[in-house]
């Protein structure tokens, strides 16, 4: 019985050591490429092109610190008129958002996709002008004109986090396609007197309860810096 | 992967079913609220036989012809600081003129400003039918409470 047990551990040990060291013999050595990696928001030049009153450009970079982390950082800048049912105001002024993503897509040798949440510190310096407004009353009996103030709010911030969803897919070498929804929770904003900050540059449209929603759809170039192994 | 897309539909689905800020729901531009008391006891509401409500130069407002009541809630002009109304009774005119500053205020998105009267008062009115009038309140920024009492 203890004879048995003996040759059983033995066995087991030698097993043990031919399965490590096959592993080691299969092993490639496979370079990754670290660098940084630009690009643009390909949404924001579209939407221009269809809504003359919404002017926007986003830079995205993002280099890439550990294996599976990537410091990323927006840049932005936006222009644009929002007509609502008895308003109409323009937003004017830039962004930068800054934050890591996590890339949770496991890629096979030689693929370098990704799917990845990511967690962003927003800023943005901006003004409001509100160009018109009529003052909202019931029935139609005295109805009032619609005034033109342009009142213009400026230096206004607001600052926000956000929370990521996205992929990355390299289409050709170095050349990446992505596209990412955000969902942005309001810290703070510097409001104008008698009006809100209805819309934030970079935060898009603030909703009653402080949130927001933002789309991107990116085109990016990694320029390589090191390799490093996978 | 499957994991991830069930993560985010339940995202965007929290963030679409949020509340929506598209209907205006909060209180906008108050209407004058006349309420008609007694003038013998001064303290009990007393009916007017209402011919007609109209401001000057426009047609009667739809819901205060020919009817018995005790207060009306009538518009003043957003277009500028002063509105005139005649007030007819049992066939009896009065002219009331109300001159009043007017101060836009932001609501909301949906709603947007809308507009409250300050320093209101009444420049001139006629006494065919009218005893007295008095005002409850010099800013009118609401709908709650009577703002002015004419006594008959």
């Amino acid at each position: 019985m203890t004879q048995q047990r003996i040759l059983l551990f033995f066995i087991s040990i030698v097993f043990t050591i031919t399965v490590y060291s096959q592993e080691e013999q299969d092993t490639l050595k496979v370079k990754e490429n670290y660098g940084i990696r630009i690009g643009i928001d390909l949404s924001k030049p579209i939407n221009s092109f269809f809504e003359t009153e919404n002017k926007g450009i986003e830079i995205v970079a993002d280099y890439r610190i550990l294996k599976n982390y990537y410091a990323a950082v927006e840049l932005g800048f936006l222009d644009k008129t929002t007509e609502e049912d008895y308003m109409n105001f323009t937003t004017k002024g830039s962004y930068i958002k800054v934050g890591v993503n996590y890339n949770a897509y496991e890629n096979w040798i030689g693929m370098n996709n990704e799917i990845y949440v990511g967690l962003r510190y927003g800023y943005s310096l901006f003004s409001q002008t509100l160009n018109s407004y009529t003052p909202n009353v019931k029935g139609t009996y005295l109805i009032p004109e619609t005034l033109e103030p342009n009142t213009e709010f400026n230096d206004l911030t607001a600052q926000w986090v956000e929370f990521v969803f996205g992929m990355k897919v390299e289409t050709f070498k170095n050349l990446y396609l992505g596209a990412s929804i955000s969902f942005n929770n309001m810290i703070s904003t510097k409001e104008p007197e008698n009006f809100k900050n209805l819309h934030v540059p970079g935060f898009n449209r603030v909703f009653l309860n402080n949130s927001g929603v933002g789309f991107n759809y990116t085109m990016s170039y990694l320029i390589p810096i090191l390799k490093k192994n996978k | 992967m499957k994991k991830y897309i069930t993560i985010i539909i339940l995202s965007i689905f929290t963030i679409l079913s949020c509340e929506k800020d598209d209907i205006c729901i909060e209180a906008t531009t108050p209407s004058l609220i006349i309420t008609f008391y007694n003038n013998e006891t001064q303290t009990e509401l007393k009916q007017v036989l209402l011919d007609s409500v109209w401001s000057i130069n426009l047609y009667g407002i739809e819901e205060y012809k020919d009817i018995s009541i005790d207060s009306i809630a009538i518009p003043l002009d957003l277009n500028q600081n002063e509105t005139t109304y005649i007030i007819e009774n049992n066939s009896v005119k009065d002219t009331i003129k109300f001159i009043y500053d007017r101060n836009d205020v932001f609501v909301s998105r949906s709603c947007g400003y809308k507009t409250i009267f300050e320093s209101f008062q009444i420049e001139n009115n006629t006494s065919n039918w009218i005893k007295n009038i008095s005002i409850n309140n010099t800013i009118i920024e609401n709908d709650t409470a009577a703002h002015i009492t004419i006594f008959h």
